[in-house]
């Protein structure tokens, strides 16, 4: 027989050893224990919003096999995340988060530590997400039970995102790495999601044909109301179509929604709108929605 | 890349047929009922518990205590993956453990190397054979979940080795193989569609040892 089934196995459970050395254990729930990673040699561990139901009294068990207290930094609940920091020995210097892209097809590991060793499960990629799936993978790997909040690992043995399946049973889903990048930074930064605040409400309408090829773009956003005192009072008016933010073109809610970010609160941006059949653009302060 | 898979897919393929002779069939003379592997070279073959003993009935008594009703040995026979077809003689049986002991009446049968079941680690590739749904001679494969005596959904205190599996009514007491093709377990339950587990083959050679005395490997009277 020739050594490429051993090289497999042995690559594989390599891959498990050697990401095990920042597989943590979170206890923040009464039945069973959940998993986490290290994301950094700080002490930050990220893992799922859903598997920790309350905030104070975590325990983390560590690979080294003690349990150490962990405090709650924040929650994205959106994307199921929390980010968690122990004082502790713990390195996410063996796992390199890469992100070159992940191709359908590719082998991955989940891995966990519901209890003290660690455990896995193989499967491949099924899908990238993209829009309103933006910044997830879909897997068919097997969520073992306290498998949510374990890393998504690719056979060269680096994280590629964050396992949960808090969002639907069947198929696996993990919030890749580039996401979790952002919700770290934002979460460690300010303690809770942040999301841009216009002050106004919209729904697609189909712009005048002439108008629509102008601008190569066959929708906007036609302004339904503006709230008073909001960033929107002043500068947008009722009626407007909004078709662009900062040129990022917004032909749909969703492209408004993905444009407010947390990154774009306190910032000016240019507001491109359709007024009286003429393209002005307007200068918009983001606020924070609270 | 496609020579790497293709290499992948007939190793894959060997270890199927080199395991293969080593596995029985358990059947009632209706259908297939389970599986069994060859232990012995002079006909000693292991399965589980379930496959031959008929389901106890359990009730609670008067005082919350757990009765069972005679537990009655199905009447199986065994064939053999060249066809012939030998009776049954239940040398031991561990409900507890779910594990059982048969003789059959042959000899220089083909077995399969016993492997350390305690050197498998997660994340190793392993392969299950067995007849699920009397589906004859069927293999399926994944990785190794865990091994351990305290998996969240078995807190039956004793070492299982959790798969990431396809197992199904049948694999029932056919042979977990590691990439060497050496027996590592012994094909028991499930608890999802992708989740298996088999007994470790430690736990099997200890069974073996107290049902039929060291060594294990002489001539059992049949």
């Amino acid at each position: 027989m020739s050594e490429t089934l051993k090289a497999l196995s042995n690559g594989l459970a390599d891959v498990v050893e050697t990401v095990s050395n920042s597989l943590v254990r979170v206890n923040g729930r009464r039945r069973l224990s959940a998993t986490g990673f290290a994301w950094n040699d700080d002490g930050v561990i990220i893992t799922a919003h859903h598997v920790v139901r309350r905030d104070e009294g975590i325990t983390v068990g560590l690979p080294n096999g003690d349990t150490v207290p962990a405090t709650m930094i924040g929650r994205a609940q959106n994307a199921d995340v929390a980010v968690l920091k122990v004082d502790g020995d713990l390195h996410a210097s063996t796992h390199p988060k890469s992100d070159d892209p992940l191709r359908v097809g590719n082998l991955v590991l989940a891995l966990g530590r519901p209890r003290n060793t660690p455990q896995a499960t193989l499967g491949v990629v099924s899908a990238i997400g993209s829009r309103r799936m933006e910044g997830t993978i879909q897997t068919d790997v097997v969520m073992y039970p306290g498998f949510s909040g374990g890393p998504l690992v690719d056979a060269s043995g680096q994280v590629r995102g964050m396992n949960t399946s808090g969002f639907s049973r069947g198929a696996s889903i993990a919030i890749a790495n580039s996401y979790l990048t952002n919700i770290v930074d934002t979460l460690l930064e300010h303690g809770k999601m942040r999301q841009g605040y216009l002050g106004v409400g919209a729904q697609p309408v189909r712009l005048p044909e002439a108008l629509a090829e102008e601008i190569g773009q066959e929708t906007g956003l036609m302004l339904a109301s503006v709230e008073s005192d909001s960033p929107a009072d002043g500068a947008l008016l009722l009626g407007d179509i909004v078709i662009s933010l900062d040129d990022d073109p917004t032909p749909t809610l969703d492209a408004l929604l993905s444009l407010l970010g947390g990154n774009r609160v306190g910032t000016e941006v240019a507001v491109k709108v359709v007024r009286g059949g003429q393209i002005e653009t307007v200068a918009v302060t983001i606020g924070e929605k609270s | 890349m496609n020579s790497l898979l293709q290499t992948l897919s007939d190793d894959l393929a060997q270890v199927a047929e080199r395991i293969q002779p080593a596995l029985v069939q358990i059947t009632d003379g209706k259908s297939s009922i389970g599986s069994g592997t060859i232990w012995h070279k002079d006909g000693l073959i292991v399965t589980n518990a379930h496959v031959i003993v008929e389901r106890a009935r359990r009730w609670r008594g008067r005082f919350g205590q757990i009765q069972r009703s005679q537990r009655k040995m199905r009447d199986v026979y065994v064939v053999l993956s060249d066809g012939r077809q030998f009776d049954v003689n239940v040398l031991a049986v561990d409900e507890d453990n779910d594990l059982a002991a048969l003789a059959i009446d042959a000899q220089d049968l083909p077995t399969i190397t016993v492997g350390d079941s305690h050197a498998v680690k997660a994340g190793h590739w392993v392969m299950a054979m067995g007849h699920p749904w009397g589906v004859v001679d069927s293999i399926t494969g994944g990785v190794v979940i865990g091994a351990a005596d305290d998996l969240p959904e078995m807190r039956t205190g004793r070492e299982w080795l959790a798969l990431n599996l396809r197992l199904r009514p049948g694999h029932s007491g056919g042979p977990l193989v590691n990439i060497d093709g050496e027996l590592i377990g012994v094909n028991t339950m499930i608890t999802g569609p992708e989740v298996g587990f088999a007994i470790p083959a430690h736990t099997v050679k200890a069974f073996m040892k107290k049902a039929l005395g060291e060594p294990v490997s002489d001539v059992v009277v049949v």
